[in-house]
């Protein structure tokens, strides 16, 4: 146990005073996350606003064959323009959102009292470029349909409602902060990659570091255990990781203080408890991390090659995530008990403001804790490799 | 006092078993110096590592202070001093810090470890250097400092791989009168060396190594009378069977 407090102290000592390791760590971190959540926010802002109040240039084809109409877009804000040649090719190629093309016999049609045809030609491989403009143009054409609709019927001396069997009205029940942004979807993914490898440094630096130092010998001819020494290696890894994070949970939270509202998106109004509560929940992750860390350091045959992991590492906390974007499915309680899917989970519960449940902390940190166990017997074989220290 | 009986150990390479130890015998008693000399790649380092239990022997066993290496481990390391053949410092950490971490790692209390600090800062000559960073140091201040730091726990037995290797003359001086002087505080010195000269002219005991095996051992006139050679050199040379690696 003392061995285990000297390393651990050591360790910290030492990575302290590493200035490129401390720059990185407590200051690049702290600001760059900030800066990347809130300037995706504003940006998100910006190009909504833009998409649904500014003029929107529509190239349609064949305008002559619907004056009508086009009064009425260019009514609403919309600058109709003459289309290109080949509209479809012009809209794969992201010259233009959307085309509008009205069919030569729209005239003919609209006379007779048929459906007249108008074809919205968009791309929906880009529902993030291009989704806004699409439902802008479509929610005017709808309008525009409704409205002449109307006129008719009642031309006809048939009252309107006939036509509306269904009154359709909407009620969102979500709490403010359940209404989050984009911003907020991107944090439990910053905070789980943060958590399992921002000490990736002091863990690689600490064994695979160690030993390319050739210092790992004599540590290893003390009385102290291998045992002891990965521990304390991996508790060094998971207090560096857990102070960069705080502070940089911290700096997000004052650049909402700082920061004028439509620049830094949602408010981000997180009081001490739910920091707290987010630290606790990251906590196997960040343990996880560092014995992943460690063990894969002490694998590896050099620092390089010990780098060489980072991109399969960068890639684990993102699976839950991915898998839920592709299939969102309901949390159950299975869940929580999978590491990273269940602190996905509880992250977004936090961040909405709900009640975790003894039940639900327990699942989350009982099955990330056996995980780091399992993780640390691992790691603490493969630091009983002769060829550890003794590689040369 | 150590003593190594019937040491074995091989390694798998990609052309088959490598026997880098081969059968080796040895004993190195308290208050002499005991030399293990042969030339590179005799399995002189892969003895030592078996010794101070970073490998674990194939056969054979490692007595020190008549405790198995094997069975208790830790306590043999608690009773050596281990200068290895990697004797990488932290960067990081002043001379002074590396000492002390070693001093704690071997449980010793913050005043002993500042008392043995300021001894082993005399003896070694550290002065200069004891409280700066030890990135930048020269060869000399790196092994003085690994020195340090091997012996902070005052240990009965000093096990020494390739001391002298890389020092300048001055250095190799110094060294030398340190280990005579902790020979003459009654400790067992036990140092490898591919070097014959260093070899003849500190130690009691010189066992001479060859191919993973004790080819000769004894005192500097045992092995003269055993070879039947005036000249220590060509004793050496005989004893091993070919020149090859004995000079630097």
């Amino acid at each position: 146990m003392r061995a285990l407090w000297v390393v651990l102290r050591k360790e910290l000592l030492d990575a302290f005073r590493d200035r490129r390791m401390v720059a990185v760590a407590f200051l690049v971190m702290p600001l760059a996350v900030p800066v990347v959540l809130a300037g995706t926010a504003a940006l998100g802002a910006r190009k909504q606003a833009a998409q649904f109040e500014s003029t929107l240039e529509l190239p349609v084809v064949g305008a002559e064959h619907a004056p009508n109409l086009v009064d009425w877009l260019e009514q609403h804000n919309l600058d109709v323009v003459a289309a290109p040649a080949d509209p479809d090719a012009a809209v794969r190629a992201q010259r233009h959102d959307v085309i509008l093309r009205i069919a030569s016999s729209y005239g003919e049609d609209w006379r007779a009292g048929r459906p007249a045809g108008v074809e919205v030609i968009f791309d929906s491989s880009r529902p993030m470029a291009s989704g806004a403009t699409i439902a802008r143009v479509r929610g005017l054409l709808d309008g525009y349909s409704d409205t002449v609709g109307t006129l008719r019927l009642i031309a006809r001396g048939v009252h309107p409602a006939v036509a509306r069997p269904l009154l359709v009205g909407t009620r969102d029940v979500a709490t403010p902060e359940a209404r989050f942004d984009l911003t907020q979807q991107l944090l439990p993914y910053l905070l789980l990659l943060l958590a399992f490898i921002g000490g990736m440094q002091l863990a690689i630096d600490a064994t695979a570091g160690e030993r390319e130092r050739q210092s790992l010998e004599p540590l290893l001819a003390t009385p102290a255990s291998r045992e002891a020494i990965i521990s304390a290696k991996i508790l060094a890894t998971a207090v560096f990781a857990l102070i960069t994070i705080a502070v940089t949970l911290l700096a997000y939270r004052v650049s909402f203080t700082v920061l004028p509202d439509d620049i830094s998106g949602t408010d981000f109004a997180l009081g001490p408890g739910a920091l707290a509560q987010l630290l606790l929940v990251i906590l196997p992750i960040v343990l996880l991390g560092a014995t992943v860390l460690t063990a894969l350091a002490a694998y590896a045959r050099s620092y390089r090659e010990a780098q060489g992991y980072l991109p399969l590492l960068i890639f684990l906390p993102m699976v839950p995530t991915l898998v839920l974007m592709v299939a969102p499915v309901r949390t159950q309680a299975w869940m929580l008990a999978v590491p990273f899917l269940g602190q996905n989970q509880l992250i977004l519960k936090i961040l909405r403001a709900e009640e975790v449940g003894p039940v639900e902390w327990a699942l989350s940190l009982g099955a990330g804790l056996a995980l780091v166990a399992l993780a640390w017997l691992v790691a603490a074989r493969l630091y009983h490799r002769e060829h550890l220290a003794a590689s040369s | 006092m150590i003593r190594v009986e019937g040491l074995r150990k091989g390694f798998r390479t990609r052309n088959g078993v490598v026997r880098a130890v081969d059968g080796v015998d040895f004993e190195a008693a308290d208050g002499q110096i005991t030399g293990l000399l042969g030339p590179n790649g005799a399995g002189k380092t892969t003895t030592l590592r078996m010794l101070y239990t970073l490998m674990a022997p194939e056969a054979g066993r490692v007595l020190v202070d008549g405790l198995d290496a094997a069975a208790e481990p830790a306590r043999v390391r608690a009773r050596l001093g281990v200068l290895p053949d990697a004797r990488g410092l932290y960067k990081r950490l002043t001379a002074r810090e590396n000492v002390a971490y070693f001093g704690e790692l071997h449980g010793l209390d913050t005043a002993l470890i500042e008392a043995r600090t300021v001894r082993l800062c005399a003896e070694l000559d550290m002065h200069e250097f004891i409280d700066r960073r030890t990135e930048g140091f020269s060869h000399g201040q790196r092994t003085k400092t690994a020195i340090a730091r091997a012996l902070v726990h005052d240990p009965r037995n000093v096990v020494l791989d390739e001391p002298t290797n890389g020092l300048d003359v001055m250095t190799t001086r110094a060294l030398r009168r340190f280990l005579l002087s902790l020979r003459d505080d009654g400790r067992c010195v036990l140092f490898s060396s591919h070097i014959m000269q260093e070899v003849a002219r500190l130690c009691d005991r010189i066992v001479v190594i060859a191919h993973g095996r004790v080819v000769a051992a004894g005192t500097p006139d045992q092995l003269r009378a055993s070879t039947g050679c005036e000249n220590l050199e060509d004793a050496f040379v005989k004893a091993i069977g070919t020149e090859e690696g004995l000079y630097a």
